[in-house]
């Protein structure tokens, strides 16, 4: 709990930023106000830099990317290996991917978050098939990236892996954004199946611009074993009865494989992330034309709340 | 031992058990379980999702079919396979229409290695299937058909939903 | 019997006396020089002495390297296009056709990435990057000496393509490897390759290569040294399942177990898969085809994630030599400068373009 609220306070702060970007969307004679009212909050620098290019008045500034990006878009993060890095190779990519998300709106999701995915199938009947599940895990980087979605369908769990930049892919629908505990959610597949049973016809949940994405502290049931990994091993915050059914020996072999020095381990923690500067260095690159995409999503979005009340009367 | 296994079989198979049932499993239970198979060869456990009277009682039971041959030249069983299956002391066909091993991006995978029942000719012995089936299916099974005579199609007939 | 035998010993006494005038030594080819290398090997790095240059000087140096290369030398990962005029003659250029054998590229792998066809079907490509290639030399058939004489008699068909890439700084570089590079007018080159060229599709000394070379929906077969493993056992060199862990099995879980048989085939017979060094060979990788071309970056995108070599070494590309799959036009012209950033082949999906839908029947 104390956790979450952590995050929320975290998130609070950075959506006071987002808020203020749809201000600076509106008619250029709006901008400087918007501009002028960023100041005082901390993400306004950003704000500013959008008014001053709409207005061409002040010389250009270095674009200061706002810090959530890499939680938003981390595909576009390369893979930290280096013997697998190149510059080029990245940077072609990274256009590929832009090139691709002009195309189709992927939205902002994290794991726990309940999707629906619309693809084009040859097999099925109407050659277009949908599935709502919940992000069970999202894994690989650039035009690689693929998230599972996760479901029980007629007292059924099913499992469909899609990859982000496929082009088969017409159309993804966040209907609920939250985020979980964990990282990934594999658990859930030993859980009871009422953890992941979704509607198929769930309506999106409309989340308040501005409000941080919450945190669904939800602690999962868990069946008994035997299970598909061994989860008291992996210190999940998400399971409830953990406990319930590992025995003394499991308890021990547990303790034995924890790690607890990794976390002060800087060198493991260098070597399996990107660095700042060079997140930010990939950021201020792509950060224009994703802030475009932002906007116009966000357009869109406010044109269909517009068009519904028309189609009740 | 036999007892034993039906004992699990069906704990594992009924999820929203009671927990006093589970306890009980706990504390009777010396056997190791093993979880389903993520491969279908011979003697994977299979299960039965039709509504054929065979199949249901098997299942209710908790002796579910095993594999004991997959016609392929693999010997492992991939979706739309046809696999010779024993359930309840017979020699029955039947065809895979739901794995749990890791699929292709875009196809379903299941929690469980399902199996709808058939005939020689391909015609299934129940009248419904009351899981979903992967729309690869109709791909697979046509091309099935053409290729060895049998009409395999009829088990699309009788499918309650695709993923 | 023993009659035969010293009118043979007599025989052979006769014959050394003749032989000394008509000597035939079976093992002549023993005392040849097996291996003469090649003019352009030679010692590349110059042993940098710390001789306390002044900031003056050194700028003097800097100076002189602008001076002779006229160019904006030392630009990294920039292609300079610059051609000078040499003095070089090489054969007239000839209509084109499938048997002529044309020059290759040096290249670096730098990576791989999935791309889409049409059909939504994924394909895994491998990116080439063509780097900075300079035609530095072409040595006519007549005067080419191969580093090794061929079994099979040598008809002279090909000429050999000097080809540098990568400018560097020559201050770093030996005086005569840098003179490798004088007669051509480009910069000193960090790695220099030899392609065996019909004459007929010889190329001018200073020419600059780039990825034009080819075109897409081609094949090409892809040269490169393989990763280095260094000295392995048979599980991981030739994929052997080793034995059991336990079940009385004891030293020997990652052996190769029995080597040969007995009897009349007593004997380890040649290529039996031993442990040995694995890795660093030279491979080709045959038959690729380019499925899309950056002229900017000079990438070519090609089939597969089987290139030998790792991220970022050197490949060198050249036509594919299978049959079925060898170009049926003309080589795209380099003159032609109607330049088109990204060429995609006409099955593979652009990312520009809408999702992929199908239609219903």
């Amino acid at each position: 709990m104390n956790l979450s609220n952590r995050i929320l306070n975290k998130k609070l702060t950075e959506c006071a930023y987002k808020c203020l970007v749809t201000f600076s969307t509106k008619p250029i004679q709006q901008a400087p106000a918007a501009a002028a009212a960023a100041t005082t909050s901390p993400g306004g620098s950003q704000t500013q830099q959008d008014a001053a290019v709409s207005n061409n008045t002040s010389p250009a500034r270095k674009p200061l990317v706002p810090p959530h990006y890499r939680f938003v878009y981390p595909e576009f993060l390369p893979d930290p290996k280096i013997e697998w890095r190149n510059n080029i190779r990245e940077k072609l990519e990274r256009l590929d991917m832009l090139d691709r998300r002009r195309q189709i709106d992927l939205p902002e999701f994290y794991v726990g978050s309940i999707l629906a995915v619309t693809s084009s199938d040859p097999h099925a009947a109407g050659k277009v098939s949908r599935f709502v599940g919940i992000c069970i895990h999202r894994e690989k980087c650039g035009l690689r990236a693929r998230f599972i979605l996760r479901n029980v369908i007629d007292h059924q769990g099913v499992e469909v892996v899609y990859e982000l930049y496929d082009p088969t892919i017409q159309k993804v629908e966040v209907l609920r954004l939250e985020k979980r505990l964990d990282d990934s959610l594999f658990y859930l597949r030993d859980a009871l199946p009422e953890y992941s049973t979704f509607d198929e016809n769930m309506d999106a949940e409309h989340l308040e611009e501005g409000t941080p994405v919450p945190v669904n502290d939800i602690k999962v049931v868990l069946r008994p074993r035997p299970w598909l990994e061994r989860w008291e091993r992996q210190n999940l915050l998400g399971v409830a009865n953990i406990d319930q059914y590992i025995k003394e020996k499991h308890r021990k072999s547990a303790l034995k494989v924890q790690k607890p020095w990794e976390k002060f381990d800087l060198m493991k923690q260098y070597r399996s992330t990107i660095p700042e500067e060079e997140q930010k260095e990939i950021f201020a690159e792509v950060h224009t034309e994703l802030h475009t995409l932002e906007l116009q999503r966000k357009r869109n979005k406010r044109k269909r709340t517009f068009i519904k009340p028309k189609q009740l009367a | 031992m036999a007892q034993m296994l039906l004992r699990n079989f069906s704990a594992r198979r009924a999820c929203g058990l009671l927990l006093s049932s589970q306890k009980q499993q706990q504390e009777t239970c010396g056997l190791h379980t093993t979880p389903a198979c993520c491969e279908i060869r011979k003697l994977a456990r299979l299960r039965v999702v039709d509504n054929s009277d065979l199949g249901k009682r098997a299942m209710a039971e908790g002796r579910p079919p095993r594999c004991i041959h997959v016609y392929n030249k693999r010997g492992v069983g991939y979706i739309g396979d046809k696999v010779l299956v024993a359930i309840k002391g017979e020699k029955k066909k039947g065809i895979l229409v739901g794995l749990k091993q890791n699929q292709r991006p875009k196809q379903p995978k299941f929690d469980s290695n399902n199996l709808v029942l058939i005939d020689d000719n391909g015609t299934p012995l129940g009248t419904r299937i009351h899981v979903p089936i992967p729309t690869i299916l109709r791909t697979i099974l046509k091309e099935k058909t053409l290729a060895k005579g049998a009409d395999y199609t009829k088990v699309l007939a009788i499918a309650s939903r695709y993923v | 019997m023993l009659r035969t035998v010293i009118s043979d010993l007599a025989r052979l006494r006769l014959g050394n006396g003749s032989v000394s005038i008509t000597q035939v030594r079976e093992k002549g080819h023993l005392n040849r020089p097996r291996l003469r290398n090649p003019h352009w090997f030679l010692r590349k790095k110059r042993t940098v002495h710390d001789d306390f240059v002044t900031s003056e000087n050194r700028n003097f140096v800097k100076e002189v390297l602008h001076h002779t290369y006229n160019s904006s030398a030392l630009t990294r990962d920039e292609q300079t296009h610059e051609k000078k005029l040499t003095n070089e003659t090489i054969p007239e250029k000839q209509p084109w056709s499938q048997e002529l054998r044309r020059c290759g590229v040096i290249a670096r792998k730098i990576g791989q990435y999935p791309l889409w066809l049409k059909n939504g079907e994924k394909i895994r490509t491998t990116l080439l990057q063509v780097v900075d290639n300079h035609v530095i030399k072409y040595v006519p058939p007549e005067e080419y000496r191969p580093t090794r004489r061929p079994n099979v008699p040598y008809s002279k068909k090909y000429g050999c393509v000097l080809v540098g890439a990568e400018s560097t700084d020559p201050t770093l570089l030996t005086k005569e490897y840098c003179g490798l590079f004088s007669n051509s007018g480009v910069m000193p080159k960090k790695n220099v390759a030899r392609f065996m060229v019909s004459p007929q599709s010889a190329l001018e000394a200073g020419t600059p290569l780039n990825v034009r070379h080819f075109r897409v929906g081609e094949f090409v077969d892809v040269r490169g040294k393989t990763v280095d493993h260094g000295f392995q056992g048979v599980v991981k060199r030739h994929g052997f399942k080793g034995m059991p862990a336990s079940h009385g099995v004891t030293k020997t879980h990652r052996r190769p177990g029995n080597i040969g048989g007995g009897g009349e085939k007593g004997r380890v017979w040649p290529g039996t898969k031993l442990p040995g060094h694995m890795g660093n060979r030279w491979r080709i990788t045959k038959g690729l085809r380019i499925w899309r071309i950056n002229t900017k970056y000079n990438v070519l995108w090609v089939q597969g994630s089987a290139v030998p070599g790792s991220t970022n070494g050197l490949v060198y590309i050249y036509d594919t030599i299978l049959p079925l799959r060898k170009p049926k036009d003309a080589p795209p012209n380099y003159e032609d400068n109607t330049l088109i950033e990204d060429i995609w082949f006409e099955q593979v999906h652009n990312f520009k373009d809408e999702s992929i839908t199908y239609k219903p029947e």
